[in-house]
């Protein structure tokens, strides 16, 4: 494993230079540029806010709209870092047919592309709470929310490298996987809050989404200002080392076989 | 010390007849009938050694399909065996499949970077390159632009212009000397020449038996997957050469790369 990560540390001038080539073109692609990007996220946002933020929120708003535009940038997250992952090794054919660098580098040109690109949602909601609430300090909340993205980002990196890899072998992955994050994501509380379901009893169909961990370990210090519980922290960190361990196991398993599959 | 260590490497690997399969039908499979898409076992390679070391020219003969190709991309760890082992020392160049594999909307300038770093070079050694490629790739004012307008023997010159720019202890070639026109072509020759001198190990693969006794002090010669002769050139051409013409066949001419 160790050698594994100085293997890919090896072409992290590769990985960056492709990282940065993506980001440009997605962005470029608009006159708008980022702005155009976010447009989704932020359209969504506000029809949900209106439409949903009586319904479903406390009535407040902003708050809602603040913690609807974090799970969205998260969810994404993990979502497109999932989808586009399916298609990794067909992207990098090319270079995986050329030089023998680990995969996992292929995975991570997905998986840090679209972390960038919801850190800027994400900072989007930071200067929106912090102007709403008349108060600097939000911005300090990022640094408790480190430890959270850091999860993040590895499990959806480890997600992406499994759905890299099953996709080569079963090619309707893609298909199969947006059917289940459409389901998923009515069952993850991003445009309700939990109450809703603790109060019908349902809670526990939250407890078991391992999404909710992770959005909430981000979610929870942005709006609240509070350090999670351990006990998140602990649920949080399991499932991302379940996922990595998955993953890894995948690498190993897969990684000689891949090539005769492209 | 650059060395080659190949030591009863096999390939075998499954393919299925018609297009990927998929979950839908993995479950259908498994529930009602046997499979419309059988998968077939393929031996790429069978029991190959080879054993080289510094000052090490081989030549890889072989009818199409013989697994010459594989062999090189065994050794390139591109393909890892799936019995044996294959352990190659010293920094390895592979010239091969190398117009393929250029992000088209990023110019040619951007292009060199990406294919440097892939082939292992830092930001630093690189700086000093970046124009000498760009000169040899003859592409003038096209290296700013991005590579999709680029026509597929530009595309050839500047993948050639990157892929050779380093000093490789472990050559490997794969006929690739078909690069753009008759001027880039002697220019191309030329270097690949050099390249092939200063390297300490080479394996060429190549249809050309002349190129082949002229560059090689040994040659391999395969056939469906095995190695069926190692040796001194003359001796190993020689039979090869017998064989050929005994099936009524002339010699150099079969086809393009395998």
């Amino acid at each position: 494993m160790i050698q594994h990560v100085n293997a890919v540390w090896k072409f992290r001038h590769f990985l960056m230079a492709l990282v940065k080539l993506d980001l440009r073109q997605r962005y470029r692609r608009s006159v708008l540029g980022i702005g155009w990007s976010l447009l989704n996220p932020i359209a969504m946002t506000i029809v949900f806010t209106l439409v949903f933020s009586n319904l479903l929120g406390s009535g407040d708003p902003i708050s809602y709209a603040a913690s609807v535009l974090t799970g969205f940038a998260i969810w994404g997250f993990i979502r497109d870092s999932t989808l586009t992952g399916c298609r990794c090794f067909q992207t990098n054919e090319a270079y995986i047919r050329q030089s023998p660098i680990p995969y996992t580098v292929y995975t991570l040109r997905t998986a840090l592309g679209q972390a960038i690109h919801s850190l800027i949602a994400l900072g989007v909601v930071v200067a929106m709470v912090a102007v709403y609430q008349a108060d600097a300090s939000v911005v300090l909340r990022v640094g408790l929310m480190l430890p959270g993205l850091v999860l993040v980002f590895l499990a959806a990196w480890a997600a992406c490298t499994i759905a890299a890899f099953v996709t080569v072998f079963f090619h309707d992955t893609q298909h199969l996987l947006e059917v289940t994050a459409q389901i998923l994501f009515f069952l993850t509380p991003i445009m309700y809050p939990r109450e809703l379901l603790d109060a019908k009893q349902m809670g526990w169909i939250v407890d078991a989404n391992p999404v909710y961990w992770l959005l909430e370990l981000t979610r929870g210090p942005l709006l609240t200002g509070q350090v999670p519980a351990m006990g998140m922290y602990l649920a949080g960190a399991s499932i991302t080392a379940v996922l990595l361990g998955l993953a890894f196991g995948t690498v190993v398993w897969l990684q000689k076989r891949v090539i005769f599959q492209l | 010390m650059a060395s080659i260590e190949v030591r009863d490497a096999s390939i075998t690997f499954t393919a299925t007849q018609s297009r990927h399969s998929s979950f839908k039908e993995y479950v259908v499979r498994g529930l009602f009938r046997r499979s419309r898409n059988p998968q077939v076992a393929i031996h790429a390679l069978t029991d190959v050694n080879l054993l080289a070391s510094e000052g090490d020219r081989i030549g890889i003969i072989g009818h199409n399909g013989a697994g010459k190709t594989t062999m090189l991309k065994l050794l390139a760890g591109i393909y890892t065996p799936t019995q044996g082992d294959c352990k190659v020392t010293g920094q390895v160049c592979s010239l091969f499949d190398i117009s393929i594999g250029f992000e088209n909307e990023a110019t040619g300038w951007e292009n060199i970077v990406y294919r440097s770093y892939l082939q292992g070079e830092s930001p630093t050694s690189l700086s000093g390159k970046m124009e000498e490629i760009a000169a040899f790739s003859e592409l003038g004012e096209f290296i700013d632009l991005p590579v999709k307008t680029y026509s597929a023997g530009m595309r050839m010159r500047l993948a050639f212009a990157i892929a050779t720019a380093t000093r490789p202890e472990v050559l490997l070639v794969d006929e690739v000397l078909a690069v753009g026109d008759k001027a880039f072509q002697i220019k191309a020759k030329a270097r690949m020449q050099a390249m092939m001198n200063s390297s300490s190990v080479m394996v060429v693969v190549s249809h050309d038996l002349s190129t082949v006794k002229d560059t090689c002090n040994r040659v391999l010669w395969m056939k469906k997957g095995r190695v069926v002769a190692d040796g001194l050139p003359t001796e190993v051409l020689a039979a090869y050469n017998r064989e050929v013409s005994g099936e009524g066949e002339t010699v150099g001419c079969d086809a393009k790369a395998a």
